[in-house]
Formats: C-alpha cells, structure tokens, sequence
C-alpha cells in the first residue's frame, strides 16, 4: 500500500515539473517522471492482486515511453535547427 | 500492512531524487537524477517480485533514455544547459499547491483500496512466467505485436523529423540522391568542366 501512496506522489512531482519547466527536454523528463509513477502503480497493484497481467503492461509502457521519447526528441531537434531555442514560451505558432 | 526502516528509506529516496529532478537548474543533472530515479524504482521492482521488469527498467529506461535525452542536451543546448530562467517566473505557488492538491487527491483514491485477503503467488516475475502471457493469443500476443510496430513507426518518424528536406529531396530526384547537400568544391569544378567540353 506504501507503494501506491509513493507512486502518487511521484505522479505529483512529475506533474509539477511539467507546470514549471519552459524547456522541451526537461518537460519531457518530468513526463517520463510520471510514466514512472503509472507503472510502479500497476507493479503495486500486481503485488497486491497477485496477478502477471499488470507487469506485462509495465513493459508495454516502457516500449512506449521509448517510441515517445525518439518521436519527441526529433521534434525538439527539429525545431531547435530551425528556431535555436527549445523553450515552449518562445514557440508560440500553435497559440493562434 | 506495516511500514519498516528500508520501506521509509526507500520512500524518501524517491521522493528526493524526484524533486531533483524537477528542481535542479543544470539539465545534464537533472537527466542524471532521473537515472538515479529510475534505479531507486528498479529496487522497488525486485522487492515487489517483479525482476524481469526491473531488469528491462534499467536496461531500457535508465540505459537507452536516460542517454538519447543526455545526448540531445549535450547535442543541442551544451552552452546553454544551465538553464537559469528555465522555472515558471509567474504562479510557482500554484503549481506547487495544484501539484500538492493532486498529491492529496491520488492518496485518498489508492488508500480506498482493499487488497483481497488470499493472493496467488507471483513467482518473482520472471521470465518463464511471463513469456507464456506475452505469446498467448489469448492475452497479449496482438498488443505485443503493435508495440513492435509502434516503435517501427516511431524509428522512421524520428528519422524523418531530423532531415525532413533531404529526405523529400531524395525521394521525389532519384537521379540526384542529396540535391540538399551543400556541394564540395570538388564537385563544382567538375561540374564546370563538363559544361566547358560540351
């Protein structure tokens, strides 16, 4: 049960960190943060159920925080060739 | 259930690797902290019988991630990577409370919760219990298969996103594979040749 409390936490501080952060690469590393969180959850919830399922989708997450974090950090790279910044203030094209 | 000596220990390790993580000003040591994060949470896997998956979070999370993201900081920003306006200047206390409100929120929703009084075993989570799950076309097989193709998919959209010109450029002139490429003088030269014997 610890467990659970300590993941929410951990959901919190990586919630945080993407409120405060301005910069691409470090927003990016609080929302890994919170993947984190998610999956030390369902680990919990694995130990607590004595079920498999929950760490199978644990790897599932983990393959998926891969694709995000190629995806995103070639966006980043992208647009810091192009704009020399990578702080979300300064890109401002999709506020409209 | 009770708390122990190791299980507060390991709380505040985590709790205050986070924190650097969101806190500290220089981005290489932040990623630097998120890999300590990750190792906190890969003890806690071991010791919630999970090793297979504790064993692929410090493969692929604090090796293969932790060092994309420290590659593209130092790639992208190392003159600038001490981020010294970096943190909101309007509004933190917002979203610390916002953030110490979600806190709140999530613990009452998890401590909700009541554990069934008799659990299968788990085994210690290793792969031979969880390899039958992950090929069962009855359970997981197709979700595994869509991950493979989703990381596929994720390989050549990061691909493309790096030199999107060049790659439509070689694509679209087959007979002139880098159109984008600045020239070498070399090449020039040889150019102006041929325009000159003709």
């Amino acid at each position: 049960m610890i467990w659970l409390i300590a993941s929410a936490l951990l959901f919190s501080i990586g919630a945080y960190g993407v409120l405060t952060r301005r910069t691409a690469i470090l927003m990016f590393l609080s929302i890994e943060l919170m993947l984190n969180a998610a999956a030390l959850s369902l680990i919990s919830f694995s130990k607590l159920l004595g079920s498999l399922d929950a760490q199978v989708v644990v790897l599932f997450i983990i393959a998926i925080a891969a694709a995000e974090v190629a995806v995103g950090l070639g966006l980043i790279v992208a647009i810091f060739r192009r704009r020399e910044t990578t702080s979300v203030d300064e890109l401002r094209q999709l506020r409209g | 259930m009770s708390v122990g000596f190791w299980e507060i220990f390991a709380l505040l390790l985590l709790v205050g690797t986070g924190l650097a993580v969101v806190r500290l000003q220089n981005a290489v040591h932040a990623a630097l902290a998120l890999i300590a994060n990750f190792l906190v949470v890969a003890g806690l896997y071991v010791a919630l019988e999970a090793r297979f998956v504790a064993m692929i979070q410090i493969i692929v999370y604090a090796g293969a991630i932790v060092v994309l993201f420290l590659f593209v900081i130092m790639l992208l920003s190392a003159a600038n990577a001490n981020v010294g306006q970096d943190l909101l200047p309007r509004l933190p206390w917002v979203a610390g409370l916002g953030a110490l409100g979600l806190a709140g929120v999530l613990t009452f929703a998890v401590t909700r919760f009541q554990p069934p009084a008799e659990v299968p075993a788990l085994g210690g989570g290793l792969p031979q219990a969880l390899g039958p799950l992950l090929y069962d076309p009855e359970k997981w097989l197709y979700a595994l298969l869509a991950v493979g193709f989703l990381l596929l998919v994720a390989t050549v959209a990061a691909v493309v996103l790096i030199e999107p010109e060049r790659i439509i450029a070689a694509t679209s002139h087959p007979a002139h594979p880098h159109p984008a490429e600045p020239r070498s003088p070399d090449a020039a030269q040889k150019d102006e040749r041929v325009v000159t014997k003709r």
